[in-house]
């Protein structure tokens, strides 16, 4: 469980990280989403001890991390994957990370394995590819065996084995009851690995709920309709009320609607259809409709999230 | 998951901040010496003290007028004055290489009490660099007592006063190294700053001639430092000397600290 209460960073006069309220809770993914500089890892530094907040508090199992005296035991973290020393290698890496916290020696060679580092854990990180970096990283944070799971971005620089190894390790962590706290960009990614969404935007919580919610919630489905009359449909559409607009010479998007009442009018206005399909809103879309007007959501979603 | 067993409960017990420190320790002593940085530090410092050694003793051996039973202690002091920025070097790149490489993150991570990881390291390497300058200052002695055999002598009790000098400056030395670290978390700042302080200007201000260049020179630890080593600095006595070693050494410290445990971990 992590619980952030009103957490504020300010960098002179930029604010990072604008009174973010929101809880992390055991037995699921949850997605940390925000464009490049929303202030996602500042918001994780905060939670880690790293970084001191302006104003506000970020408690991990009702604590803050900084008092924590063993701290792999409680959180297992990865932030940036380049934060290591090159010329250690892997296995000495997590062998000083066991040190400090006693764990003993034979949990650094099952998590080698666990992360399959392999025979790459003899050798200096400064070899290692951006993916055995991050997979090094994975390895200290599931040292100690933690309840609790923070990555900033673990996806980025892995081919797709390592995509779908993240994926099942993810998944696996949540359903065996840990806090896992995941943050992206990759908003496709998030769907597919995250079971609730804290998004942010500008360092402000713009959306925290369910994925399905988020993706109900903003995703009206669209129609589109390919015919060789496109002039006649799109009037007589916009005659009955419907939004709807021209993608192309033969094609038509319209809003809010479904495939049968688009067809069905078609029907009736005697016009040809080619192709007709309801597109489901993608993450992406809704991530867009809800950043580009954060702050009319920022007020307007907490009595939803519950 | 087959490795990884779920135990809730290890998560509600409580270490002692005894413990920890150990724990910080453990893991520090492991951080020093898996790195290369430091091997190359220590194997120079071991050259130029067991090679000023060697050479001075086979000079002995060789001059017309070959000394009759002097202490080798005598060469323990003149080396240890270089040989000492090798391992002040070793102790700064200990605590900058954290910043240069980004480890910080995980480090303090893994050891949140930023108190206790500046602690441990500050022991660790403080540690590893007196000992090491200790041991090296008696080999560099019996280097030149054997290379001058039987000119020179290695009477015991002046032996431990030339090594407990060589401690005291070593520590100095490198509490200041410490401090300068995480005060100023850059290497080739800490390194500069450490050189500065340490040799050129003491060297440097009093060439100038200004009374107050000179009097200025007399409170920087190098020459607290030189005047331990090898005597000979104008207005120094021991107490003075050590006293200006050790202000730098708890100011620089306490600077450093207050960095670590204030500001955010490397913004």
């Amino acid at each position: 469980m992590i619980e952030v209460r009103g957490l504020t960073k300010r960098y002179g006069d930029v604010l990072a990280v604008d009174d973010l309220s929101f809880d992390v809770q055991p037995g699921k993914v949850t997605g940390f989403l925000g464009p490049n500089g929303a202030g996602k890892s500042t918001t994780m530094r905060m939670m880690l001890g790293l970084d001191r907040p302006t104003s506000g508090t970020a408690l991990v199992n009702g604590r803050p991390f900084a008092a924590l005296a063993e701290p792999l035991r409680e959180v297992g973290a990865l932030l940036d994957p380049g934060s290591v020393h090159p010329g250690r290698s892997g296995r000495n890496h997590l062998r000083v990370a066991a040190r400090t916290n006693g764990i003993p020696e034979r949990r650094v060679e099952q998590a080698i394995e666990l992360a399959g580092l392999g025979s790459a854990a003899g050798r200096r990180i400064k070899g290692y590819s951006l993916g055995m970096r991050q997979r090094l990283g994975i390895a200290a944070a599931l040292l100690a065996d933690p309840r609790i799971l923070v990555f900033d971005e673990p996806i980025n620089g892995l081919d797709l084995d390592g995509v779908r190894w993240i994926r099942g390790l993810l998944r696996r962590l949540a359903d065996e009851g840990r806090t896992v706290l995941v943050s992206s960009h990759l908003l496709s990614e998030m769907q597919q690995t995250a079971d609730r969404l804290v998004v942010i935007g500008r360092g402000r919580l713009i959306a925290d709920a369910t994925t399905d919610e988020i993706l109900r919630g903003l995703g009206n489905l669209q129609v589109r309709v390919r015919t060789s009359e496109s002039g006649p449909l799109l009037a007589g559409l916009q005659a009955k009320g419907f939004t709807a607009q021209r993608v192309d010479d033969n094609e038509l998007q319209v809003d809010d609607t479904t495939a049968e009442q688009v067809g069905d009018l078609a029907h009736a206005l005697q016009v040809p259809v080619h192709h007709l399909t309801e597109v489901q809103q993608s993450l992406e879309h809704a991530y867009i409709a809800l950043t580009s007007d954060h702050v009319e959501y920022h007020g307007g979603r907490p009595e939803e999230t519950r | 998951m087959t490795t990884l067993t779920a135990a809730p409960g290890t998560s509600t017990r409580d270490t002692s901040t005894g413990r920890v420190l150990a724990r910080a320790c453990a893991a520090e002593w492991t951080r020093l010496w898996t790195v290369k940085a430091t091997w190359w530090f220590l194997a120079a410092a071991a050259v130029v003290m067991l090679g000023i050694g060697t050479i001075a003793g086979l000079e002995a051996a060789g001059d017309a007028d070959p000394p009759q039973g002097d202490p080798a202690w005598a060469v323990s002091r003149i080396s240890a004055m270089p040989a000492q920025f090798a391992l002040l070097a070793l102790v700064l790149l200990a605590v900058t290489s954290d910043y240069a490489t980004g480890g910080i993150v995980p480090a303090l991570q893994w050891t949140p009490r930023r108190t206790v990881l500046f602690v441990a390291r500050a022991l660790v390497t403080v540690g590893t660099a007196t000992v090491a300058g200790v041991l090296l200052a008696a080999g560099s002695a019996v280097a030149a007592f054997t290379a001058a055999r039987p000119l020179l002598r290695l009477p015991v009790d002046e032996g431990l006063d030339v090594l407990g000098t060589v401690a005291v400056v070593l520590a100095a030395g490198a509490a200041l190294a410490v401090g300068l670290g995480f005060l100023l978390r850059n290497a080739a700042g800490g390194l500069v700053t450490v050189f500065l302080l340490m040799l050129l200007l003491p060297l440097l201000l009093p060439q100038f001639g200004y009374e107050w260049m000179t009097e200025l020179a007399l409170v920087l630890p190098g020459t607290g430092a030189a005047h331990l080593l090898l005597g000979e600095v104008p207005g120094m006595t021991t107490t003075s000397s050590s006293v200006v070693l050790a202000a730098w050494a708890v100011g620089a410290v306490a600077l450093g600290w207050a960095r670590l445990v204030r500001d955010d971990a490397n913004r």
